[in-house]
């Protein structure tokens, strides 16, 4: 940032393909470089050599940034606005105004569960999950392709956080792209389509989860219903034809998930 | 073209609207309360004289903190955005910098211009207040009447205020221009207060220029050529003393000043787009 | 945009329209400069040499009104304490740095030529009658020669000459130069009605009463035949009856 400060390398050599419909995972620690290809891509800032294209716009034109819905990390809004003026602020900015815009504000507050009371009170009585979701309705009014979240769940709670997961899921069904960045990686791995590890500036891995993730020389089954007898003949049966089993018992269910069993129906929302 | 006016006073409303909540009343207040005292000190002289006295703490009150609001809420406006990264939000949107700049300026000036609105009034009402205390004293004798009505109500006094107007729109104008330009909103106030005091001896820097006589240095010249060509000209606006002189200034001299005001502001917000543009969030 | 194209535009901006606004700056600064008569009052250099570094500051930021003001009250406050000398330089100051301002020439010329003249005579230690009276004088004439640099810096208002005309009359004894005086600013059209006739009276004071006669009667001719109350035309009507009767008298005495 400025005009004096000495220059670092933040990204090297990056190359980043994302296609449309997908959810697409920037995954790296800090300091590796997720935030700089976002401002990049969204025109914020200048590469030192190369290019990028969104929806076929050289980065940074306005008609790229039409196609864009930015939510920043730990962002500040103007706390003294309610949920809707926040909105509505962010339709004008990008060119909205009219009955058209307050139609589509009314809309997006109720996408992201915050229509009714909840959205006509001030920003400063809202908790983190809200804030995030009005950022996020506010990226989303003027209807972009592209929807990018640079660490959408960074200190929401875990139920907040499944709903933003959920919105991000239900973008995805609308045929919405979602370019996110995190590095709560067991967040990324319940939404994310591709992903790309970056480190240092560099990029390390890339690829399809499923293709990334899968161990494809070991095979997983989950059953019910068998009873104690039956496993141990099942499982001299495997070893007898050649396979080695790495893992038997009960499977452990996700903290995550009990702890929002545990709560009861009206505190997870 | 919509679009594009739809997204400068979106800018301009949010601008204005957080300077709204800075601890303006306060500053009000303070102001009125100094304007109503200083009216009553000065009770050993003609009425002219107060008259006078007052008109000139006025103008300088609303000069001043017009000045104060001006520099600390033009340091704000880009420097502090960065600071607290609202930026991120504004820009990323299909918004030209140059709009964002343009709307930031103009909520800026629209609230100093709330300001200046209210504290004329106040001053007049102040005016009208010892106006009424004066004829009261004097008597209502036609000549001396006539004198305290015409130092009181003034239609020049117009005149006046739009020229403290217009000198803190161009003080304004160049906060903003620096606050494209620096990180640090301590920079843009003192930058922006140097230029506003050296403009006062623009007119001599550039007399000083031109006329090849006294200075033959190379570096005092080119000191001297920057001066001239970089900062504004606030002499011009010494009109208010003449106007507050009770002198005939007329509206063809004011509208002039006014004009160079207009055209100074745009050349800024140019510069400061320009600026702006090539500048990483 | 490069940032180095960047700043090169802003800066080929500021520089072109510098080069543009000097000569507009110069007009302007010219028509000002002769509406004002000259007056505009002495650049901040000049100011700083004689004035304390506060008021420099405030002349320096446009405040010079403010400056002037406090100048005036230390004038004030030191002809409380009879302080002549401090009132006298708190004065000059004050007129320099806004000389456009009619009514501190007025009040300046008042101290001097009244109240430090006055003290000078009858207060002073001063045992010596005449000194005493010397250093009157001189105070008059410092007066007298302030009110002359009043009036070049205003010249369009009546006030200061007819203030002149007023010292010319009751602390020099001078009529002649009075009804002169009285006769310029009456010229400027906002000098108070009444000074019509202090002319004449002037003059029949410097003891030319065909003058003052002669003056009368243009005066009363010149007001026609419906004149407004204001200019008691009823007065002037019965200054010139008075004068016939005295001049024709003094002619049969001449003649006797």
């Amino acid at each position: 940032m400025g005009w004096f400060r000495g220059r670092v390398l933040a990204l090297e050599g990056l190359e980043m393909e994302v296609h449309k419909g997908e959810v697409f995972g920037l995954l790296g620690p800090n300091g590796s470089g997720k935030s700089t290809a976002m401002k990049m891509i969204l025109g914020l800032l200048r590469p030192t050599s190369g290019s990028a294209e969104v929806c076929g716009f050289r980065a940074g034109t306005i008609a790229a940034r039409r196609q864009i819905g930015f939510l920043p990390e730990n962002p500040y809004f103007p706390i003294f606005l309610s949920g809707a003026e926040l909105v509505r602020y962010y339709g004008r900015l990008s060119g909205l105004g009219g009955a058209g815009l307050e139609k589509r504000v009314k809309e997006l507050l109720e996408l992201v569960r915050l229509g009714g009371e909840a959205g006509k009170r001030p920003l400063r009585t809202y908790s983190k999950g809200m804030l995030q979701r009005a950022g996020l309705a506010g990226a989303l009014v003027g209807d972009p392709e592209i929807l990018m979240l640079d660490e959408p769940t960074a200190g929401v709670d875990p139920a907040g956080s499944r709903e933003i997961r959920d919105l991000i899921l239900e973008l995805k069904a609308r045929g919405k792209t979602v370019i996110f960045s995190s590095h709560l990686l067991e967040q990324v791995e319940d939404v994310a389509d591709r992903v790309i590890i970056l480190h240092r500036g560099k990029k390390l891995r890339e690829g399809r989860l499923e293709d990334l993730l899968t161990r494809k020389n070991e095979w997983e089954v989950k059953v019910q219903g068998l009873p104690e007898g039956d496993r141990q003949e099942l499982l001299a049966w495997m070893k007898k034809k050649g396979g080695q089993v790495v893992r038997e018992g009960a499977p452990r269910e996700r903290l995550e998930d009990y702890f929002l069993r545990s709560l009861p129906e009206e505190t997870r929302r | 073209m919509i679009g594009c006016l739809r997204r400068i006073s979106a800018v301009a409303g949010n601008t204005f609207l957080e300077a709204v909540r800075q601890k303006v009343f306060a500053v009000l207040l303070v102001f009125a309360l100094v304007l109503i005292g200083g009216a009553n000190y000065f009770t050993e002289f003609s009425f002219q004289e107060q008259f006078k006295f007052l008109k000139d703490l006025g103008y300088a009150a609303i000069s001043l903190t017009g000045l104060l609001v001006g520099l600390l809420g033009a340091a704000q406006l880009i420097p502090g955005e960065i600071e607290r990264r609202t930026i991120l939000t504004a820009l990323c949107r299909p918004l030209r910098r140059w709009e964002f700049v343009v709307g930031k300026y103009f909520g800026l000036t629209t609230y100093l211009a709330l300001m200046v609105v209210i504290m004329a009034l106040a001053v007049w009402g102040v005016l009208g207040w010892k106006e009424g205390q004066f004829l009261r004293a004097e008597g209502l004798d036609s000549e001396t009447a006539a004198t305290i009505r015409a130092e009181a109500m003034d239609p020049r006094l117009l005149q006046a205020v739009l020229l403290v107007g217009a000198k803190l729109a161009v003080v304004a104008a160049l906060a903003v221009f620096f606050s494209t330009i620096a990180t640090s909103t301590t920079f843009v106030m003192a930058m922006t207060l140097l230029v506003y005091l050296i403009g006062h001896l623009q007119s001599v820097a550039r007399e000083q220029w031109l006329e090849t006589g006294e200075v033959t240095r190379w570096t005092v010249r080119i000191f001297l050529a920057g001066v001239a060509l970089l900062v504004p000209d606030f002499n011009l606006y010494n009109l208010i003393d003449e106007i507050v002189a009770g002198n005939v200034v007329v509206w063809r001299t004011t509208l002039e000043v006014l004009g160079y005001s207009g055209v100074y502001i745009g050349v800024l917000l140019a510069a400061a787009a320009c600026m702006f543009e090539g500048r990483d969030i | 945009m490069k940032p180095i194209a960047a700043v090169a535009g802003a800066l080929v901006l500021l520089l072109a329209w510098g080069g543009a606004k000097i000569p507009w700056e110069k007009a302007m600064a010219r028509d000002q400069r002769k509406a004002t008569y000259g007056f505009s009052g002495p650049t901040t250099v000049a100011i700083r040499e004689k004035v304390g570094q506060g008021l420099a500051l405030a002349a320096l930021g446009g405040f010079r009104g403010l400056a002037a003001n406090a100048l005036m009250l230390q004038a004030h406050g030191a002809w409380e304490e009879q302080q002549w000398v401090r009132v006298r330089s708190a004065l000059e100051l004050a007129t320099m740095l806004q000389p456009r301002v009619a009514v501190f020439w007025d009040t300046a010329s008042w101290h001097l030529a009244w109240n430090a003249a006055v003290a000078a005579e009858k207060y002073s230690g001063e045992s010596s009658e005449t000194k005493r009276k010397i250093e009157a004088r001189r105070w008059v004439e410092a007066g007298r020669d302030l009110l002359e640099r009043g009036t070049k810096a205003v010249p369009e208002k009546a006030l200061l000459f007819q203030r002149l005309g007023d010292l010319y009359w009751q602390r020099l004894g001078d009529y002649q130069e009075a009804a002169r005086c009285y006769r310029e600013a009456l010229s400027k059209g906002d000098a108070p009605p009444y000074l019509e006739r202090f002319v004449g009276y002037a003059l029949e004071k410097a003891g030319d009463k065909q003058g003052a006669l002669e003056y009368f009667k243009d005066l009363r001719r010149e007001m026609g035949d419906a004149p407004s109350q204001v200019r008691r035309p009823e007065v002037v009507e019965r200054e010139i009856t008075r004068l016939e009767k005295e001049t024709a008298e003094k002619r049969v005495r001449k003649i006797k």
